[in-house]
């Protein structure tokens, strides 16, 4: 088995020759002769699973060495011992504020050292391991959460005309041009961790359509004014079924996934539905999915209509013969063109 | 054990705890011991008192005392944990007297190290 590596900080050769000496049998020892050196080998060798630090010492003192690895983080998961001459009561609580675990005075016994040191070791290996275990465990059940949603959105596909693969090119359209808005626009731009949890929540936008009666969802011809109120309730509907399954996501993708679900028929001027919602009263990733989610259905084959090619799409979203979209939104479209044209699942064969 | 070791024995250096410290290799502790004359020539406390440096003393007494402590050399690191504790209340003349009258001893554990 590997050993574990510890790091002594110590300006003085004999002691660290002392502590090396008593602790070379257990561990791979690393050395530092001030503050600087210390903290050069914690950044770049991750193997390091304690610091034996003393504190006065030329270049960088011990506690700067503390305030740094503080400030970083590496406190959470290397125990530092100080091991010092000071006996100050001061300098004592000092260190133990700045997040030391244990403070040794010198002349120490390697012995007794030895056993405190290598409890604490142990003591952080287990809580990293568990940590690990976690973590582990949250991105499984993130992965079992998010494939009952994909098999929740197939299933509702299956029900209309569509081939099951509308959802996984929503997801697609809806980072490409996420991304780039973006990227192109400051006032909406978002870390990257909250356009994949948009692109995610797309994957729901028309959970509504299972409450739609088969006679009108999959209905051939033009639907009646009456039978399109009752498909434009998908959007509503959507978000009633999502209220009953908050626990299946986390608190952001629900808001998100509500969000898109109620949002993606809204237009820019206000009017789209449910709402009637104008300009940036929608969110962005609403208005993102919705221009997605109608590049897509012109696309591809419908019951009602065969696809349209990708020109003639560009042209119709762009000329808003679809509704009228944010221009910020249609910039964006138009720059990633190249990128959602090479997309062989945004250009169907004639049905 | 070696004549060196019972010579500084006979100096007050209490060498059964150090070796206990060195895991009973007193090749080792010899080897150390033999870094002590460089290690107390590369800091300057008397300067440091000559020109009421304190804070510069007390870096380098504290760091003495540290290195006395690990090596057992028992007179001098009393006499160190001593300076030090004058130097923090404030009694730096004081300090500097004790460093003065801790010189010989010094001295003799040196030569002890270096004649042997």
């Amino acid at each position: 088995m590997k050993k574990n590596t510890i790091l002594i900080v110590d300006d003085m050769e004999i002691n660290r020759v002392i502590l090396a000496e008593g602790f070379k049998d257990e561990y791979e020892i690393l050395e530092a002769e001030n503050g600087v050196e210390a903290l050069k080998l914690l950044r770049s060798d991750g193997s390091i699973t304690a610091v034996l630090l003393d504190l006065v010492m030329p270049e960088l003192d011990g506690m700067g060495v503390l305030k740094e690895m503080s400030k970083s983080g590496m406190l959470t998961h290397i125990p530092v011992f100080i091991i010092t001459a000071a006996d100050s009561e001061k300098t004592l609580m000092d260190a133990y504020n700045l997040g030391a675990v244990d403070v040794i005075s010198k002349p120490f016994m390697i012995n007794f050292l030895k056993c405190r040191i290598g409890n604490v070791i142990e003591l952080y290996r287990h809580r990293n391991d568990l940590e690990a275990i976690i973590n582990e465990q949250i991105e499984k059940l993130n992965k079992v959460n998010l494939s009952m949603i994909e098999t929740l959105a197939t299933l509702i596909e299956f029900r209309d005309c569509e081939s099951g693969e509308h959802v996984q090119r929503i997801c697609g359209l809806t980072d490409i041009l996420m991304t780039k808005v973006s990227e192109m626009y400051p006032e909406y731009r978002l870390p990257r961790a909250e356009i994949d949890k948009i692109v995610m929540a797309s994957i729901l936008h028309d959970v509504g359509k299972i409450a739609i009666p088969d006679g009108i969802l999959n209905k051939p011809g033009r639907l009646t004014k009456e039978e399109f109120e009752i498909m434009k309730e998908h959007t509503t509907r959507g978000c009633d079924i999502l209220t009953q399954i908050p626990d299946l996501m986390s608190a952001d993708l629900y808001r998100y996934s509500y969000d898109i679900c109620r949002h993606h028929h809204e237009r820019y001027d206000g009017r789209g539905y449910p709402d009637g919602l104008a300009g940036d009263d929608i969110s962005i990733w609403s208005q993102v999915v919705a221009v997605a989610d109608v590049y897509d259905a012109l696309t591809s084959p419908r019951c009602y209509k065969a696809p349209f090619t990708h020109e003639k799409s560009v042209d119709m979203i762009n000329n808003g013969e679809c509704g009228i979209f944010n221009p910020k939104v249609l910039a964006a479209f138009n720059d990633s063109l190249e990128e959602i044209r090479i997309k062989p699942e945004n250009e169907k064969e004639e049905s | 054990m070696s004549s060196m070791l019972e010579q500084l024995r006979e100096l007050g250096v209490n060498t059964e705890e150090a070796l206990t410290r060195f895991m009973n290799n007193e090749a080792l502790y010899i080897r150390m011991l033999k870094k002590y004359p460089a290690a107390a020539a590369g800091v300057d406390p008397a300067g440091k008192f000559a020109a009421k440096d304190y804070d510069g003393a007390l870096t380098d007494t504290h760091t003495l005392k540290g290195v006395t402590g690990n090596l057992s050399l028992t007179p001098l690191y009393k006499a160190y944990s001593d300076i030090v504790a004058l130097i923090r209340e404030g009694k730096g003349d004081q300090a500097a007297k004790a460093y003065e009258e801790m010189l010989p001893a010094e001295k003799a554990i040196i030569d002890c190290i270096n004649n042997s």
